[in-house]
């Protein structure tokens, strides 16, 4: 099952997103261009703000850590440069994890990632934040029976796959650069070469015409994440727009 | 009112850490692009060279393993101590053979009791007076608390401390009666060892996980675990005073990280982007002015020559593709080779 999204649904922020996928569901809120404090102000650049709430309890050092991790990312993708001097905040809530999550042998901040990226894009484009290109993100991981790459697996395949040999997030920019990548386990280049391609497939659309497209679809369910963002994206501008079209 | 002006004119050009200052990003250009040959950085290095490593271990006399480590103007100090968290169920029971399997066998439960008891807690000090952003008395910095994480994850990925050498077993004496015709020894695990692997930095220039990571390897190859045992009488768990009943850590691997940092060139005409630089264990001054990092954590001890890849981290940008990562690769197993001979020099 692909992941679901609401845009633009809390009322009081400049841009909000919920998104769902695999058990995992996470609110996204964005305020910005706002005031920003004399300390964190950059002269030339927009100040990001990167908060991370977990699904229980507070922020903890892991929470800092995904919080560094999607500020590095979502800097090199926002025009920081138009909109000087301001405060971009981005607060991403945890609001239900699987059950399995715990229980699954990998790193659960590696498991998380992923969502908290494409929760945070969702949110940026609500918010209508000015952005270089758009980046998604897809979760992998390796198996130690196979060598094939499981995409984007869901905890309960993750249980059944134990042990897991190696685990990888990937996350591209619209025009197929690799704009963040962390892997864990034991692996080899040309292992972490595979399953790099296999997520640019994933994440980036098809070049080329319609009929690669549908060429693709029937190569393998896995629809990608790029024609899933626009396709999310344009039923909310048609929803937004209809009172144009009604007659 | 031409001679006034040449007489009080300043200097057009100037000197060089007012050049770095003002104007980073430039000064690395400058730098770089100098002498196309052989591009030098700020800090006299190549692109590709990383600075040379000094290690010292067990200087600290109250620790059970420490280290000073060198890497540059990098200076790092790292203690292990151990204390025994006693099992409060009465101690489970493991079968005898358990510790002739050596390397394959219990795998997978070794981490996850390792993680779920804490048995290996780091703790990182940067708020020492090391480097500027970070001053003394303050919570740890955003900066400290994603290192500290980034390096309990490895601790546990790389499954580096066996868990056989922090438990605590006690062999019950077999009853006389009993025809034991079975050779398997029933044992029971009445504790375990916990490390508190403390680092502190004297002075941070730059790449600090990768300093740390040294610190920490060298910390835990000079541990030493004095012996421990269940005394029945006594009903507690003893420790043995001799030094020759006390053994050392048997790490498993060497997992070795390097640290790069992509410093995009800017081209004069804003058309073609310039050229770009992987530089090799960025100091303080190239991380200031780089965005894009990449961590490549290689293990050559298992794989032969090739090594395996025990972590790839990279954030910040998109300039190193799957071909710059190739080199990347290799670049971090030469360096591995660096790390060994430094390592078991000591």
């Amino acid at each position: 099952m692909g992941p679901q999204a609401v845009l633009s649904h809390l009322h009081r922020a400049d841009g909000s997103a919920t998104y769902a996928q695999n058990g995992y569901s996470i609110i996204g809120s964005v305020n910005g261009p706002i005031e920003v404090l004399r300390r964190d102000e950059l002269p030339e650049e927009a100040t990001i703000e990167v908060n991370i709430r977990p699904a229980i309890g507070v922020g903890s050092p892991k929470e800092r850590h995904l919080e560094t991790l999607i500020h590095n990312t979502l800097r090199s993708i926002i025009l920081t440069r138009s909109i000087p001097r301001t405060l971009l905040q981005i607060t991403l809530q945890v609001r239900s994890l699987p059950e399995e999550d715990a229980s699954t042998g990998v790193s659960t901040s590696l498991t998380l990632l992923p969502h908290l990226l494409n929760t945070a894009l969702l949110s940026l484009l609500s918010a209508s934040i000015p952005l270089s290109t758009i980046v998604t993100s897809v979760l992998l991981a390796i198996p130690a029976n196979t060598s094939t790459p499981v995409c984007s697996p869901d905890p309960k395949e993750l249980l059944r796959a134990k042990p897991i040999r190696s685990i990888h997030v990937f996350a591209f920019s619209g025009d197929r650069r690799l704009l963040l990548n962390e892997s864990d386990g034991t692996f080899s280049y040309d292992e972490w070469e595979e399953a790099c391609e296999l997520a640019e497939d994933v994440c980036c659309k098809e070049e080329g015409g319609v009929g690669l497209g549908e060429g693709m679809e029937v190569d393998g369910p896995q629809d990608n994440m790029e024609s899933w963002l626009r396709d999310v994206v344009k039923r909310k501008v048609e929803q937004e727009q209809r009172w144009r079209t009604a007659d | 009112m031409a001679t006034t002006t040449t007489t009080s004119q300043p200097a057009l050009s100037f000197p060089r850490p007012i050049f770095a200052a003002l104007s980073p990003h430039p000064f690395l250009q400058a730098h770089l692009t100098s002498t196309p040959k052989q591009p030098l950085r700020a800090n006299g290095r190549t692109a590709h060279e990383f600075r040379s490593l000094g290690v010292n271990t067990g200087s600290l006399t109250h620790c059970n393993g420490s280290a000073v480590i060198r890497m540059g103007n990098t200076a790092v100090v790292c203690g292990v101590r151990a204390e025994i968290l006693s099992s409060e169920t009465g101690g489970q029971e493991i079968s005898g053979q358990e510790d002739e399997k050596e390397d394959e066998g219990d795998e997978d439960d070794d981490t996850g009791e390792i993680e779920s008891l804490k048995l290996l807690v780091p703790n990182i000090e940067l708020a020492t007076g090391s480097s500027p952003q970070h001053l003394p008395g303050q919570a740890p910095s955003a900066f400290a608390q994603t290192l500290v994480t980034r390096l309990r994850s490895l601790l546990l990925s790389s499954r580096i401390v066996r868990l056989e050498d922090l438990r605590i077993l006690y062999t019950p004496p077999s009853n006389p009666d009993e025809s034991h015709s079975d050779e398997e020894q029933r044992r029971e695990v009445k504790g375990h060892w916990t490390l508190y692997i403390d680092t502190m930095f004297l002075s941070l220039d730059g790449n600090a996980f990768d300093a740390a990571w040294l610190a920490i390897l060298a910390a835990l190859r000079d541990t030493l675990l004095p012996h421990a045992f269940w005394d029945e009488e006594l009903e507690t768990i003893l420790c043995s005073d001799d030094p020759a009943d006390a053994h050392k850590l048997r790490l498993r691997g060497l997992p070795v990280p390097s640290t790069y940092a992509v410093f995009e060139g800017k081209s004069e005409d804003e058309e073609d982007g310039g050229v770009d630089w992987v530089l090799s264990d960025p100091d303080a001054f190239e991380e200031s002015v780089c965005r894009e990092t990449v961590c490549v954590v290689v293990d050559r001890s298992e794989g032969g020559m090739e090594g395996r890849l025990r972590r790839i981290e990279k954030c910040g940008g998109g300039v190193v593709d799957r071909g710059v990562m190739k080199t990347l690769v290799e670049r971090s197993t030469q360096r591995s080779g660096v790390w060994e001979k430094v390592l078991s020099g000591s």
